[in-house]
């Protein structure tokens, strides 16, 4: 019996490896032909100058060099690299602590946790083009909610969407509200905290306040670590939103709202220039590496000292 | 194989059904046309023409689709290159030089139109180095829009103009005296019959030389620096503010007269030429019909575009879709002729001017132009400075250094 098993394993080597393969194709097909394929033809054409009505001209490094050289050219493309990083230095944590604070009360809460986890989602699943129409209307500076609601105190709003200081606020904001898989990600992480850590601190004598700091906080190390990196993608390759909310009038005023992934949408889509907008997205690309592996060299270091 | 015979038996069995009209059913050619997505109601009276259309040539079917105009270009880019591609659509005229460049046009057979016939503003726009790559279809311009509640007389100068916001501002201080273009493409379409007005010019193409930063092009924008004062973003960066009351006057076209009226009954609203300064000036606009090179039946739709812009059907096509005639013949008899607005446009329409024709006009219009009123206008920089800017980015867009 023993010697048949075994026999069979050594023979079922082969078989249970072509399941495994069989298992991963379709993964593997569709990173190859939706991914590697598109992505080395982007990097093809971001050397060339292409403009989606004429074949593709070879220019070498020209297109990179232009967009980060040539001011005249390309004058936006630093204001959209400090408007994104902006963006994603300020919504992240923004979308972190409401989320956080979200998942908090919703652990806390004895009844109805399904509606205010739904209701709290809801942002998310909503289709972006309508998150940022009805967000036009709130930010409305004659009829919008949020200014009402501020005249009500005796505030008075500013034109959230017209002043440049204010766009990225204002896009933070909707960040925050927008926060919903932060929260769904650290209530499954709050509810992997073993509850006899918290009967023992509460043993020691901790109370809520310090069970939230010394316990529930650095257990969600790795949760936090996770949403911030993602965030962080995230919040680089802002688009929709912006897009909708602003309408003709791209970028909102002095460029304030124009991210890095609009002002590669513009360069492709509007002006014609593929190419260029290939180049911006591989430069995109690197960036987003570099700032993902920074994050995790510096958690390392963290996590060490 | 089998599929084949299966599609040979159906076809068979259609035509043995169809009996006299059979030889016509078999050779039906479908023209698929793409256009800018109309209003619901304007899309039904479109159908009809093409009804009317296809009743006049048996054996050719319009497949009319709707395109939202700000996705307009990309999406025909996208189709040109893959497949789903039209045989035949709209081009806004500052994309006839793209696309003709890249081989993607077919040229006009000789003898389908009579270019006398046409307004020759409106059908230079179609020639791309001397050849016809496409037919007009409609033209627009801009005029000056006044809200009777708040403005009388509508002003005629830039004196008056000014004068006219700065009192409605006074005396309504939640009312903005103009909603004034912004900073984007819309408003550097606007830009630059004002300049034209001022007796200056855009470019000189023949030496090769950006004009937009003389001191003409500095008073233009100097202009709308001096509104802003009267006419502050806060009211009308709010959704619509003419339509709503909450500016006095704005700069808009004909397709402004037919919405307003339809959408806004209740405001009482008047049309009147754009101030002027030295000459009266503005600009011009509209879309041309081309056929694609790869189209399948590039006779068919031929047909189709002479007849949107016919003597008979392009002032009905025109009137649907609250443009202007390019057929002289037409203009005569479009209904829209005898609306006492209507009358300000076509007057206006005559000293309008076209942009130039340039193939990276686009990118300086809508990069370089935009960004020079956002700056000069709305920003700290001074309208010299920001158009001395704007003419060397724009030298360089357009390979003149």
């Amino acid at each position: 019996m023993e010697l048949i098993r075994q026999a069979g394993a050594r023979k079922g080597a082969r078989p249970d490896t072509f399941v495994g393969w069989l298992f991963v194709t379709p993964a593997i097909l569709h990173t190859i032909v939706f991914m590697a394929v598109p992505a080395a033809g982007a990097l093809f054409l971001s050397f060339t100058e292409w403009d989606m009505t004429s074949a593709p001209r070879w220019t070498g490094l020209r297109n990179y060099q232009e967009i980060l050289f040539d001011r005249d050219l390309y004058p936006d493309f630093w204001i959209s690299v400090r408007v994104t990083l902006l963006y994603a230095v300020l919504a992240v944590p923004a979308a972190l602590f409401t989320g956080f604070v979200q998942a908090y009360l919703i652990d806390t809460v004895r009844r109805g946790q399904g509606f205010f986890r739904l209701a709290f989602y809801l942002p998310v699943v909503t289709a972006e083009a309508a998150v940022a129409a009805i967000w036009r209307w709130l930010y409305d500076p004659q009829f919008g909610l949020i200014n009402e609601a501020l005249g009500l105190i005796g505030i008075e709003g500013p034109d959230w969407l017209g002043i440049p200081e204010m766009v990225v606020p204002a896009l933070v904001l909707i960040a925050a509200w927008q926060s919903g898989t932060a929260m769904l990600i650290f209530l499954a992480g709050m509810k992997g905290i073993p509850r006899n850590l918290y009967e023992a601190a509460e043993i020691d004598g901790a109370n809520r306040r310090a069970q939230l700091f010394s316990l529930t906080l650095p257990l969600l190390r790795p949760t936090t670590f996770y949403l911030t990196v993602t965030g962080v993608i995230f919040a680089l390759q802002m688009f929709g939103v912006v897009y909708v909310l602003f309408g003709r009038d791209i970028g909102g005023p002095e460029s304030a709202g124009l991210t890095y992934v609009l002002q590669l949408y513009v360069s492709g889509f509007r002006d014609g220039e593929m190419g260029v907008a290939s180049a911006m997205s591989f430069l995109l690309f690197i960036a987003t590496l570099l700032i993902t592996a920074l994050q995790f060299r510096l958690s390392r270091r963290d996590a060490a000292s | 194989m089998r599929m084949a015979a299966a599609l040979f038996a159906v076809a068979l069995a259609a035509t043995a059904c169809g009996g006299e009209g059979a030889q016509e059913a078999t050779a039906t050619r479908t023209v698929d046309f793409w256009y800018y997505q109309p209003t619901p109601d304007q899309a039904v009276k479109v159908k009809q023409l093409a009804k009317d259309f296809e009743s006049a040539n048996p054996g050719i079917k319009i497949k009319l689709t709707e395109i939202p105009k700000d996705d307009y270009n990309t999406k025909l880019a996208t189709a040109l290159n893959g497949s789903g591609a039209p045989d035949a659509g709209y081009l806004d005229q500052p994309q006839m030089a793209r696309f003709a460049g890249g081989g993607q046009l077919a040229e006009v057979p000789a003898g389908t139109i009579e270019e006398a016939d046409y307004y020759p503003g409106a059908l230079g726009t179609n020639k791309v180095a001397g050849k016809l790559m496409g037919i007009p279809l409609q033209q627009t311009t801009v005029v000056l829009f006044y809200n009777k509640k708040y403005i009388q007389t509508p002003p005629t100068t830039w004196a008056e103009l000014i004068a006219a916001s700065e009192k409605v501002h006074r005396e309504h201080p939640n009312v903005a005296g103009v909603s004034l273009p912004k900073g984007d493409g819309f408003g550097a379409w606007i830009f630059p019959a004002f300049v034209a007005s001022a007796g200056g010019t855009m470019v000189d193409e023949a030496a090769k030389k950006i004009t937009f930063n003389g001191p003409q092009g500095q008073e233009a924008l100097g202009l709308w620096r001096t509104l802003l004062t009267s006419s502050p973003r806060k009211i009308t960066n709010t959704d619509q503010a003419f339509q709503k009351g909450l500016a006095a006057m704005t700069f808009s076209g004909p397709w402004d007269v037919l919405g307003i009226r339809e959408q806004f009954p209740q405001l009482k609203f008047g049309v009147s030429l754009l101030p002027k300064k030295l000459e009266e000036a503005s600009t011009i606009g509209g879309d041309n019909g081309v056929v694609f090179s790869k189209a399948d039946n590039p006779d068919a739709a031929w047909k189709w575009l002479k007849f949107l812009s016919s003597a008979e059907h392009n002032a009905q096509y025109a009137d649907i879709t609250g443009n202007f005639p390019v057929n002289k013949k037409a203009a005569a008899t479009s209904a829209l002729a005898g609306d006492p607005d209507m009358k300000i446009v076509i007057q206006q329409l005559e000293s309008a001017r076209p942009r130039p024709a340039l193939t990276e006009w686009i990118k300086v219009n809508d990069d370089v132009l935009a960004k020079a009123i956002e700056e000069g206008v709305d920003g700290d920089t001074s309208p010299a400075e920001a158009l001395n800017a704007a003419a060397t980015r724009a030298t360089k867009v357009l390979g003149w250094s």
